[in-house]
This record gives C-alpha cells, structure tokens and sequence, in this order.
C-alpha cells in the first residue's frame, strides 16, 4: 500500500524559516533510512504559501486566481513523502520516529494513496495512462 | 521548476463516491494531455481521510495518533500532481484547463516545491 504524508505548516515555515543544520542532518539520515528499508517513493518540501496560488472553479464560470500567502497555517501542505508500507500501522511507525530535535510542536497526515482497484469505473483505457503515469514518476525518483 | 498541485476534497470525495465513468475518463483524457506535454512528474489520487491518521508532536511527548475522518473537509487533499512548470502563472493557466465536472467547482492549491 501507498501513503501520502502530508507535514502541515507552521509559522516558521510559512515565513520563510529553513530547517537548522541540525534538523535538516537529521533529516536526510532519516529519508536514507526510508531509501534503505524500500518505503520511500517521493518526498518534496515546499516554498511558503506566499509564493502559491489557489485556482477557483464556481459553477461554470471561469476560474478565478486567489494569490497567496493563505490564512489558515495549521491546515496548509509545508512538505510530503509517499511511502510504500505494508499498512498504515507500519507508516504510523515510521513516522512516530521522524526527527524533530527541536520538539517543534507539528501535526503530519497520514493518507492511503488511492490504487486502480479502488475504482469501480476503472476501465482498462484508463488503468493503462495509470501505468505510464506510475512509470512516469518512477523515472524521475 | 516543480509545482505541488493539490485538488482539495470536497463532500463528496469524502463520501468515498469514486468518481462516475464519464468523470474518470474527463480526467483521464487531461492527465494524458499533461503527459504528452512532458508536465507530469507524479499524479495520485487520495482514499477519503476516513481512512486516514493524524500524528501530533508536542514537545518531547510521545506522539498521539488521531483517526480520521477530518472534519475541515475544504481544507484536506483528496488528489495530487507533480508537474514541470516555467512559473506559476504557467502552472496556473494550466490548471484553469482542469476538468469541474457538473460545474461542481472546488479548489486547487498550486505550490512551488523547494529545489
């Protein structure tokens, strides 16, 4: 099974503030660990949501472009792996060991990837673009 | 420059309704055009956060784990994409493209990623 890892936003992140030498130390000895078992797919930190944007779709009017930064903090994508676990207690555990050498207080979101079989209107056309998108990624990691 | 794109949930991917034939192969048909425009470095679809885990840091407590579903519903991710883009407003402009099926609206959160 697949997992998206969602590390929310704090003040620190969303002001611009990189990790210390420390935690980011800590952090690539951590995502080696995660190459070496086999979990990790992709894993990509984030700019502040100042330099985001947010496209709006209502009804069937053009979209419109809300520009960041956006308020809600607590509730904004600072950074995400995908891992590959055997279920989502083994991914729990993975990340209850994350480094946080600073014992920032922070909230991660821990959600399963959605796979071809959890469709029930797959159709074989589709499953294929589904695999060439898989390939796709797999050739950039 | 790589853009996280988020689709944001909505009622109704939280319900867990898999999308309709016709929704799926819309999306499916954008993905491929992304594809071919060399745009896509990943693209997946999130199960509703039913079936999702919080886990909260507070200081050097042991962790807590808090079950989904979340209630902020507009807040979750219920899709994401990797893609190529020149600038945001590239990313941008292209996402104004994105299927609505039904005119439904919804929100697409689009973010640099850190290089």
């Amino acid at each position: 099974m697949r997992f998206m890892v969602i590390i929310k936003s704090n003040e620190e992140s969303e002001a611009g503030v990189g990790p210390s030498a420390e935690l980011l130390a800590e952090m690539g000895k951590f995502n080696e660990e995660l190459v070496k078992a086999g979990v990790l797919l992709a894993g990509e930190g984030l700019t502040p949501s100042s330099q985001g944007a947010r496209v709006v779709f209502s009804g069937s009017e053009e979209p419109k472009v809300v520009d960041g930064p956006f308020a809600e903090t607590k509730e904004l994508v600072g950074g995400f792996w995908i891992l590959q676990c055997r279920d989502r207690d083994e991914c729990v555990e993975w990340i209850k060991r994350m480094p946080n050498p600073d014992g920032t207080p922070g909230v991660v979101e821990i959600r399963r990837v959605a796979e071809a079989s959890d469709f029930e209107n797959m159709t074989p056309e589709v499953e294929e673009l589904e695999g060439r998108l898989r390939a796709q990624g797999a050739g950039e990691a | 420059m790589r853009f996280l794109v988020m689709v944001k949930a909505t009622p109704e991917s939280e319900a867990g309704a898999g999308p309709s034939l016709e929704e799926l192969e819309t999306m499916s048909k954008f993905n491929e055009e992304l594809l071919n425009e060399g745009r896509i470095v990943l693209a997946e679809g999130l199960t509703s956060s039913a079936e999702g885990v919080r886990v909260l840091f507070d200081g050097d407590a042991e962790p807590k784990l808090i079950d989904g579903p979340f209630a902020e519903t507009k807040e979750l991710v219920a899709g994401v994409w990797v893609l190529n883009g020149e600038s945001l407003e590239d990313v941008v402009a292209l996402m104004k493209r994105a299927p609505n099926p039904d005119a439904r609206g919804g929100v697409i959160e689009i973010r640099p990623i850190s290089e």
